[in-house]
């Protein structure tokens, strides 16, 4: 978890554990037992197939992944080497590498890998961020979007870290309650504690020394690499009818962190982030 | 605890006072260390002599530990109004504490102490995140409101029955249907979310297999015709017997319309059909007189002491109305008894001369 420096590291790390192996312990054993293989491995095993195949093979893990992204749930390597990959899985580098071609230059999406250790992959959109005008393409709004972007906004401006009860209260104040059932989201706290953090949209971690339990929020990884901070702010100013500077600190993340792809410089955001919260 | 203390006095937006706290624990260590430098442990050096009587009054314990939990309520259940910048509260439950400080002895009290110092260390650091944003803070409420507008609310006034649909609460206005929608389609720019993969044209029609009903109809049909579909079956198999068995059920018919011509009166089944010498010939006889009573060239009935009886049928096959059925189970066990019961000697129905056993 080199990415983020986190106050409490260790417990995120035994959280995310216990997450995953309540979901699929099976294919975590799995993934510890595939390693990597070196770059002659590759090599070699590239030799004894025909370009043929490897296409063949790229284009079965380009269709999986698109497929499984239709929940926006973080495709596993594991699951990719064992239902896909098989026994091409000493050329399992290039196959990834030729499968991330393909989704920049075919689709216009980006095969990012969030999280080095568990090794999940997710897809992103490549293409420069749409304006805020409304895009030609009439598709359906999906709602939970909105309250997504509300309890992300309210993380991002409150600093990345926000305890829950801050977030059910704002939500409170629209008319959605944890409690009750909501007419467009149903089980609002099933969705937001667990939908959006297996999506890794947010993050839901334990505070120790609570008594009773409570949780708090942060970014999750799959909203560090598609959200923009930017025009978040962008659209509080709108809402504030004031200038998105006029939150200096905010500013100032949302705008070195894109300037520098917010992909790539997690670490340098992170420290930032860092400075500003002593 | 005592530097920890400090900092956190330093860390408040506060002056800079001179913490009665450490007096208080420099005295203390001073007291425990005559304490231990005390040679002699029966002579208490005369400044414990007060200390002494306060360790042995538990009413004083009791109110020092109930005061502290005072302290703590107080933190926990106030947070919200303590978090004000305003608000100096903090400082004085931390005075408070010091106080209280200075008269714990056991580790009970201690242990409170400590809990308490949590709690408020707690609050400090939350204090402390929010002085250090720069520029105007962000407030969560004033966020929500400006979001209802954006999502069109309608600040009705008299609006009531729509108030009872929302959580009530104060303001009043109803949220038109596409409230979330319109807020989705705004903020979407906000994310570089990837389009997610469906055929332009749908999934194929995949149709349910066909119903069950049909293959159920037919077990149902079949179950309630036990003894008829059995020689049916039975006789598809042995085709190649099928006129064996035939001319089988013609001779029995034969045995039996002669006897009742000799002797027309009732005659016991289970004379008819046993042989008691062979239990395997005793089964076929009763499976051919089966199709006898099938056919309705014979007929079963139960004389005056509930005894089965057989009798050949002068009527047409065709003229049956009133069919039964019944079935006749068989074990050597029974066939053993009924020959003894009976006094059967010789079998009715002679065995056929070829025979394949």
């Amino acid at each position: 978890m080199t990415q983020r420096k986190r106050p409490s590291n260790t417990l995120r790390l035994s959280q995310s554990k216990r997450q995953s192996n309540s979901v699929m312990t099976q294919e975590e054993d799995e993934d510890v037992t595939f390693t990597q293989p070196s770059s002659s491995q590759v090599q070699r095993g590239l030799e004894k197939l025909t370009p043929a195949q490897v296409d063949q093979k790229t284009a079965e893990v380009v269709q999986y992944i698109l497929v499984k992204d239709q929940k926006k749930i973080p495709v596993r390597r594991a699951e990719l080497v064992k239902n896909i990959v098989k026994d091409y899985r000493t050329v399992y580098p290039e196959i990834i590498k030729r499968a991330k071609r393909i989704f920049e230059q075919v689709f216009g999406l980006k095969l990012v890998e969030i999280d080095p250790k568990n090794h999940m992959y997710i897809l992103v959109n490549n293409l420069d961020t749409p304006a805020a005008a409304a895009s030609p393409v009439k598709c359906p709004s999906n709602p939970k979007t909105g309250l997504l972007f509300v309890i992300l906004s309210v993380i991002f401006m409150k600093g990345g870290i926000v305890r829950e009860n801050q977030i059910w209260n704002t939500l409170k104040k629209l008319r959605v309650d944890p409690g009750q059932r909501h007419e467009e989201f149903g089980d609002v706290r099933k969705v937001v504690t667990e939908e959006f953090v297996r999506q890794r949209y947010l993050e839901y971690t334990r505070i120790p020394h609570t008594e009773p339990i409570e949780y708090e929020f942060r970014w999750g990884h799959r909203a560090d690499m598609e959200v923009s901070k930017a025009q978040i702010l962008e659209f509080m100013g709108q809402l504030h009818e004031q200038d998105p500077r006029s939150w200096s600190q905010q500013y100032r993340e949302a705008h070195t962190g894109s300037s520098s792809s917010q992909n790539a410089s997690s670490s340098q955001t992170s420290s930032h982030a860092s400075t500003s919260r002593k | 605890m005592t530097s920890r203390r400090r900092e956190m006095r330093k860390a408040r937006a506060g002056a800079d006072e001179e913490s009665p706290r450490q007096n208080g624990s420099s005295s203390r260590r001073r007291s425990e260390q005559q304490a231990f430098e005390g040679e002699d442990p029966d002579s208490i050096p005369g400044g414990l002599q007060d200390n002494v009587d306060d360790d042995n009054d538990q009413g004083r314990r009791r109110e020092i530990r109930s005061k502290y939990r005072d302290l703590i309520n107080s933190v926990q259940q106030n947070r919200e109004d303590m978090l004000s910048p305003s608000n100096n509260k903090l400082t004085e439950v931390l005075e408070e504490a010091n106080k209280l400080f200075k008269e714990v002895r056991q580790a009970r009290e201690a242990a409170l102490d400590a809990q308490l110092l949590v709690v408020a260390t707690d609050l400090g650091k939350e204090k402390a995140s929010q002085l250090f944003s720069e520029g105007c803070a962000f407030d969560p409420t004033a966020f929500a409101e400006h979001l209802l507008s954006f999502m069109g609310l309608n600040r009705l006034e008299e609006e009531e029955e729509n108030d009872e649909l929302q959580n009530g609460g104060g303001v009043d206005g109803f949220l038109p249907k596409d409230a979330w929608h319109r807020l989705a389609r705004r903020t979407e720019c906000c994310f570089k979310t990837a389009p997610t993969f469906h055929y332009m044209m749908g999934s194929f029609y995949a149709e349910p297999p066909p119903p069950k009903q049909k293959s159920d109809r037919q077990r149902k049909a079949s179950s309630k015709e036990v003894k008829r579909i059995m020689p049916t079956q039975l006789k598809k198999m042995e085709e190649s017997h099928q006129e064996a068995t035939e001319k089988e059920v013609e001779r029995i018919l034969g045995y039996l319309k002669g006897y009742f011509e000799d002797d027309p009166s009732p005659m016991s089944y289970y004379e008819f059909v046993i042989d008691p010498n062979s239990f395997s010939r005793t089964v076929e006889n009763i499976f051919h007189t089966s199709f006898l009573i099938r056919d309705g060239l014979a007929r079963l009935y139960l004389d005056d002491d509930k005894l089965p009886c057989i009798e050949p049928v002068e009527e047409e096959a065709g003229a049956t109305s009133n069919r039964r059925q019944c079935i006749v189970p068989i074990s050597p066990n029974i066939w053993r008894e009924l020959i003894d019961v009976f006094e059967i000697r010789e079998a009715i129905i002679q065995p056929p001369e070829t025979q394949n056993e």
